[in-house]
């Protein structure tokens, strides 16, 4: 069925968004030759996301107009084994990107790196509190990776995004201002912290009070002009309030394109290919490599690239349902817990918190930025007590001011009538006095949460969607409600404050919902680790079953930490391409013993 | 009268005399050539658009600030209704369909445009049509759709009643390019600047009113580059 089989490059890349064109940038300079396969378009932030024609809350916050076209690919979900599966219909609850720059382009640029004990997971807690402290119904593991291994990646990730914080850790001296929880960092962030608006001061000083350490939430929206490593020259960000869901048209939001894409674009070594759906990844006869990947062209031919190393760096899901139609791997199976491929699929629990202010404070809301927040991480992870908490994991606090988009922005009072005039009045009373805080916590992996292809519906080439089975485990409702309430009692003590209410979408008794939009932070199905029993890659995001394919991203995340997976995925590119280029390349093989 | 096609509805709306008087900033009428409205609707009936003013603005009325229709939403819903939006673009539509639990979302194999024609013709069809009840009867009409869980005619009247909110919402807040927030109604009422969105000296100068008005993508101050059409709920 093949059209055209191309000339054999070195590496194919499947993805344009931060860890593809990463990968193609590292790795074109290695001298390998690299073509990078985008199912969408081209696009740059000049010419595509300038003001005031981004500034569009109904094209692109509401409508989903950066998001990919769930016409042509979607999944099936359930919350349960029990209930058939059935397609998510519309975007709501995550919302994978597509064109150059993938995600990239409108997530938030909330920058953040692990805490050492999120990497050693099973053995940090098993350490600390005995071998019986985790609950039996987790399959949660290590990720075969250290803080310290991961830690001048996640450095320099941080300059190429010229991110902005202050750091609390600093060559192991705590320093207060910054996250006094963090690993040490090598050097501080390359650009000061972001100017706060007085709803998130509000909530420091509270925070501060009650003898906890808030700091600036650490953001690669950028507060001055920097040039990074590649000699992108990025702009300080205008607070506009159009960040998450918007390309950036100001060059202050780190994205893959102007951060990377613009400084390789020209390479000899680099081609990129856009509107080519890879449809499968190719292996050979013995079925123990990769030989490249089949796409389909903007023509609708079927084209086949060869290559000697295949890089898989679409979303999350989508490396998964890759994998899963290509028949990489052993897929996971729930009834004999055998399989990886699909294994370990977890999300990230996230809670709203509202503080209503007196109308003397006017927070200003439409000021705004993605990572514009004054964050409490004394509940994150386990920097605090578990004990008798009967739960692993916690997730961090912020007071954020992303934006005051009047769609979508219009935080009332609890009790509230949810239309006419009363609504109408609360909506107009509340707009400027609001302070809007977010519990952002871990999901750990169960055997029963996971990743197939569904038995019913296909995609716009025929191939099985991927179904995604997904409910909260009893952990993390119960993590999600006790730090919720942490962050409820840091809004009561807020000054100003008339009334507080909370959301918990992690709620006891809930089940997870597909429809309300919560958080794009897909995480595992391909986990990484040391043991091929229970884990897609090995330890530098090389597949145990094919030693050509490398594989890239959050799905590599063998249950979700409390953090944004940026920061986190992106230090795991940086490792995986510096073995990639010192260790495999010059001598392809598998790099771990199975 | 009937109007089967007549755009050059005329203005009785709920309140009628509230509009110039309690809407001083948003005068619906700026010059005679305002009335001349012959503009055909891109998808909506008559009926549909006098059936969606009434239930818009129950959802939205007058008080200060115009009611939703009065700002446009009707207009807004129409042009959604008519283009890629309404054509189901953002859905993905292929069967079989099934219903599913409320966890996994939009089951239906209406696009949007149909789910809200289907609803529609669903509640009329089921005895008083909205817009001949008086005020108070219309809003209780709303409740009583807001609490129903069964079928609306070929549609769920929950379903249908979840896109009769966000529409309307979508409506009286959206840039007015797309033909609601009439005169920047809704900006005004919060506060809102609009898309010209630069702060970098303001972020942190806290507690400082911003008084600048709006300003919307089509560079217009006075947010009225296309005023709604008149709709008539006595047809």
């Amino acid at each position: 069925m093949t059209d055209r089989i191309l000339p054999k490059t070195d590496v194919v890349i499947v993805g344009g968004g931060w860890t593809g064109l990463t990968a193609a940038y590292e790795l074109a300079h290695a001298g390998q030759r690299c073509v990078v396969l985008e199912r969408g378009r081209a696009r740059h932030d000049a010419t595509h996301f300038a003001g005031p024609e981004e500034h569009d809350e109904l094209k692109y916050a509401i409508r989903y107009g950066h998001m990919q076209d769930i016409k042509k690919e979607t999944l099936t979900f359930r919350n349960n084994r029990r209930q058939t599966a059935l397609p998510m219909r519309k975007w709501g609850s995550f919302m994978p990107g597509s064109g150059l720059g993938g995600a990239g382009i409108h997530w938030n640029g909330q920058l953040w790196r692990p805490l050492p004990s999120d990497l050693e997971m099973r053995s940090h807690y098993e350490g600390r509190y005995g071998a019986g402290f985790i609950p039996d119904d987790l399959s949660i593991q290590d990720w075969g990776v250290t803080y310290e291994e991961l830690e001048p990646h996640l450095d320099f990730f941080e300059r190429i995004c010229g991110a902005a914080g202050y750091a609390g850790n600093l060559q192991g001296e705590a320093r207060s201002g910054g996250n006094v929880f963090e690993g040490a960092r090598q050097g501080d962030y390359p650009n000061p912290a972001m100017k706060q608006p007085i709803s998130n001061t509000l909530f420091g000083r509270a925070a501060s009070r009650m003898g906890l350490h808030p700091f600036p939430m650490p953001s690669a929206n950028v507060t001055q002009a920097y040039e990074n490593p590649y000699g992108a020259q990025l702009h300080p960000c205008t607070y506009c309030g159009f960040c998450e869901r918007f390309g950036c048209g100001y060059f202050a939001k780190a994205d893959p394109i102007i951060c990377v894409y613009d400084r390789i674009k020209d390479h000899e070594n680099f081609e990129i290919r856009f509107e080519a759906q890879v449809l499968r990844v190719m292996k050979s006869a013995d079925g123990q490599t990769a030989t490249g990947v089949a796409y389909q062209d903007a023509d609708g031919a079927d084209v086949f690239q060869p290559a000697d190393t295949v890089c898989l760096n679409a979303f999350s899901l989508w490396n998964v349902h890759l994998m899963l139609v290509s028949g990489l791997g052993e897929p996971y199976d729930p009834e004999t817990r055998t399989g990886v491929i699909g294994r370990n699929y977890s999300y990230q629990t996230i809670a709203a918190v509202d503080a209503f202010l007196e109308d003397e404070i006017i927070t200003n809301p439409f000021m705004g930025a993605g990572a514009l927040g004054v964050v409490v991480d004394d509940f994150n992870g386990d920097n605090f007590d578990h004990a008798e908490l009967g739960f692993v994991g916690g997730g961090y606090i912020a007071c954020k001011q992303y934006h005051g988009r009047p769609i979508s922005y219009q935080p009332v009072p609890a009790g509230t009538a949810t239309w006419g005039l009363e609504w109408k009045q609360a909506v107009r009373d509340n707009y400027l006095h609001h302070a809007d805080m977010v519990v952002h916590g871990s999901s750990m992996s169960t055997p029963e949460n996971y990743l197939d292809l569904d038995p019913t519906y296909t995609d716009a080439y025929g191939r099985p969607l991927l179904r995604m089975t997904f409910n909260f485990p009893q952990n993390d409702r119960r993590m999600s409600e006790y730090v919720t309430a942490r962050a409820v009692e840091i809004a009561q003590s807020m000054d100003h404050v008339t009334s507080v209410s909370s959301t918990n979408l992690a709620a006891p008794g809930s089940d997870y919902s597909i429809v309300p939009y919560q958080t794009t932070h897909n995480v595992g199905g391909a986990v990484m680790g040391t043991d091929p029993a229970t884990s897609a890659v090995n330890r530098f995001g090389q597949m145990w079953d094919h030693h050509n394919v490398f594989v890239f991203g959050a799905c590599l995340f063998p249950q979700n930490l409390g953090y944004n997976p940026t920061g986190p995925l992106m230090g795991l590119a940086y490792w995986t391409l510096e073995h990639m280029k010192t260790d495999y390349l010059p001598n392809p093989r598998p790099l771990m013993d199975s | 009268m009937t109007t089967a096609y007549s755009r050059r509805a005329v203005l009785r709306q709920i309140g009628l005399g509230g509009i110039a008087a309690a809407t001083v900033p948003f005068a619906s009428v700026q010059h005679a050539f305002a009335q001349l409205d012959d503009r055909p609707w891109y998808y909506l009936t008559d009926a549909e658009a006098r059936w969606l003013a009434a239930a818009c603005d129950v959802f939205i009325p007058q008080d200060e600030y115009p009611s939703a229709s009065q700002a446009g939403v009707v207009d807004f819903i129409d042009l959604q209704l008519g283009g890629d939006y309404g054509r189901g673009a953002g859905l993905y539509l292929q069967g079989p369909f099934r219903d599913g639990t409320p966890s996994q979302g939009y089951q239906l194999q209406q696009t949007p445009a149909e789910l809200i024609r289907q609803g529609i013709a669903g509640h009329m069809g089921e005895g008083q049509v909205l817009f001949d009840l008086d005020g108070a009867a219309r809003a209780d009409a709303v409740q009583t759709l807001s609490e129903r869980d069964d079928m609306l005619g070929d549609v769920p009247a929950a379903t249908f009643f979840t896109e009769l909110r966000s529409l309307t919402n979508e409506g009286y807040f959206a840039d007015p390019i797309y033909l609601g927030n009439t005169q920047y109604a809704g900006w005004r009422m919060v506060g809102f600047p609009g898309a010209h969105a630069y702060y970098l000296d303001r972020v942190d100068d806290h507690n400082r009113p911003h008084r600048q008005p709006p300003m919307g993508i089509a560079h217009d101050p006075s947010g009225r580059s296309t005023l709604p059409r008149l709709i008539s709920p006595e047809g």
